[in-house]
């Protein structure tokens, strides 16, 4: 009897070692959710947005592994341990990828503001060398005036490029070049119109 | 009891997908409210699912789970619809706006091809056009959540080009004024009528040329006038053409403009309102008033320095009609600018 009532205690304390002893993993949770709150403030917001939402879900996964296993007696952290390691692991690597997004981003709005400007200079060239006369000064005149409002509007794009809008800058660029390209496409049109008639 | 572990319903991953389903087609943004309140049911569904799965194996029971993530599904399928309506709602009410701003901006470019002005209402226009470029390129994007600023810095060069035409236009918007304008019409009609004359009316802002005989109006041509041609001339170089009641003084077949019809500026009128202006100090002390203001071809495009333009075979026709001595009506309007706005049908460009 006396033995009987030494193993029943030690069983008891050897489960309730195992129960109590598989803890929370409250360090890789936290590091998991700093992990992507740093690949959000990096820019995965706006640059990676299906991405960080992804590593949202997986966050989310995790935690409800957590979750469950401390509702249960017997707790078995490791599965979300592994998860939550994972998390971490992916955003740092989603975070390491934002640099160069932005800067594609970028690029790319320099590109648009170097094609906006370039138009913006072919349709003034084109309209200093436009057949000014009969039938076409107010119309050169206008275009001339047209052209102004879109070189103010083309300073835009650089408070755009300053301001980390790279989307808002290349959008910008891209309507002034294509404005900028129907004047020219006037100013051709008129020079072969006056071409063609000599 | 079961004898087997049951399985986790299938609508948990259904619920799953359907949630990024939400989040793709911006349930956040166009729904926030209802959004919330389908997180916050997935939420306890999943506490649920979480306290089933914390229990052994055979002793899960997933039903009121199961019928949990069925009413969510309901809710989500219920939310996208809201979603896309919301979307729909407001790409209409945006398209309608840019409709509306469209219209604007074609009246307002209409009448800066007729007026022949530019700076400053075709820069704001040209920059209004830039921005309600960029608020198609976000309609079409499905990015209504960006499209309010955008919208406002258009209405904003709408309004600054409206502003800078009205102040072209207030002369023309004036009742007295335009009273004005007609009486001296009336009395150039009534007067050829009378007398059994000819006489030419010039309305500056309709941009036409009548030529009138025995009281009646024989035909109607279209003219050109400079830049500043809308205001009243007071001195040499302000480009603009003057108004009142003139005579033809010298008939010139040989200009370099074609033909050329001289007329009597400045008469008495102009003399004593030039005087005024200069008292006043609104014009330079050293401006003289001018002269040499003309009907003459070149085309009525021409822009010209305050005369009247018309296109060759006008002049062909009106130069043999009218004599030295024929009267020259020059008047800003028949009709006050806001009747003239409100009857343009003038589509985009």
């Amino acid at each position: 009897m006396k033995k009987f009532s030494q193993f029943l205690i030690l069983g008891i304390f050897v489960i309730g070692l195992f129960s109590s002893c598989a803890k929370q993993p409250t360090q890789a949770i936290d590091t998991a959710k700093a992990a992507i709150e740093a690949a959000s403030t990096a820019g995965a917001n706006v640059y990676a947005a299906d991405e960080l939402k992804k590593l949202n879900d997986q966050m989310q996964a995790a935690m409800d592994e957590v979750n469950t296993q401390g509702k249960k007696f017997f707790k078995k952290f490791g599965p979300a341990k592994e998860m939550l390691a994972k998390v971490q692991a992916d955003a740092d690597a989603l975070k390491a990828t934002i640099p160069a997004k932005i800067e594609a981003a970028k690029n790319a709005a320099l590109q648009a503001q170097t094609e906006a400007r370039a138009a913006l200079d072919e349709a003034k060239a084109l309209l200093e060398k436009a057949p000014m006369g009969k039938g076409t000064k107010a119309d050169i005149m206008a275009m001339k005036a047209d052209l102004d409002g879109l070189e103010t509007s083309y300073a835009e794009i650089q408070t755009a490029i300053d301001g980390a809008d790279y989307f808002g800058a290349s959008a910008k660029a891209a309507t002034i070049k294509e404005k900028a390209t129907v004047v020219s496409d006037q100013v051709k049109a008129a020079i072969e119109k006056v071409t063609g008639k000599k | 009891m079961a004898c087997h572990t049951p399985p986790v319903p299938p609508e948990v991953e259904k619920a799953k997908a359907q949630e990024n389903d939400l989040w793709r087609a911006g349930a956040p943004i166009y729904a926030a409210a209802e959004y919330a309140r389908y997180v916050d049911s997935l939420r306890s569904a999943r506490e649920k699912l979480i306290r089933q799965n914390a229990r052994l194996p055979w002793f899960r029971d997933y039903e009121e789970v199961r019928a949990d993530y069925i009413v969510i599904l309901a809710q989500g399928e219920s939310l996208i619809k809201n979603v896309q309506a919301e979307k729909r709602s407001q790409s209409q009410d945006s398209s309608q706006r840019l409709l509306r701003v469209e219209e604007r901006m074609g009246k307002i470019k209409a009448l800066t091809l007729m007026m022949n002005e530019h700076a400053p209402v075709r820069e704001n226009l040209a920059r209004a056009e830039v921005a309600f470029r960029e608020a198609q390129l976000l309609i079409r994007n499905e990015k209504y959540n960006e499209l309010a600023p955008k919208l406002d810095t258009l209405d904003k060069h709408v309004r600054q080009a409206e502003e800078a035409l009205s102040s072209i236009l207030a002369r023309y918007a004036d009742d007295a004024q335009v009273a004005r304008w007609r009486k001296l019409a009336q009395e150039t009609i009534a007067e050829s009528r009378r007398r059994g004359t000819t006489a030419v009316l010039v309305n500056k802002l309709a941009r036409t040329l009548t030529l009138i005989k025995k009281g009646k109006e024989v035909a109607v041509y279209e003219i050109g006038l400079g830049t500043y041609g809308l205001s009243d001339k007071i001195c040499a170089g302000d480009g603009a053409t003057p108004e009142g009641r003139y005579r033809i003084v010298k008939k010139n077949a040989q200009s370099r403009y074609y033909k050329a019809l001289l007329l009597d500026y400045p008469n008495e009128y102009d003399k004593r309102q030039f005087a005024l202006a200069k008292k006043q100090g609104s014009i330079p002390a050293r401006a003289s008033i001018g002269g040499l203001i003309e009907i003459h071809g070149g085309g009525k495009d021409s822009l010209t320095n305050g005369c009247v333009g018309v296109e060759n075979s006008v002049m062909d026709r009106i130069f043999p009609e009218i004599s030295v001595g024929t009267v020259v009506t020059i008047i800003g309007s028949l009709e006050s600018v806001d009747k003239v706005l409100a009857g343009l049908r003038i589509s985009g460009s």
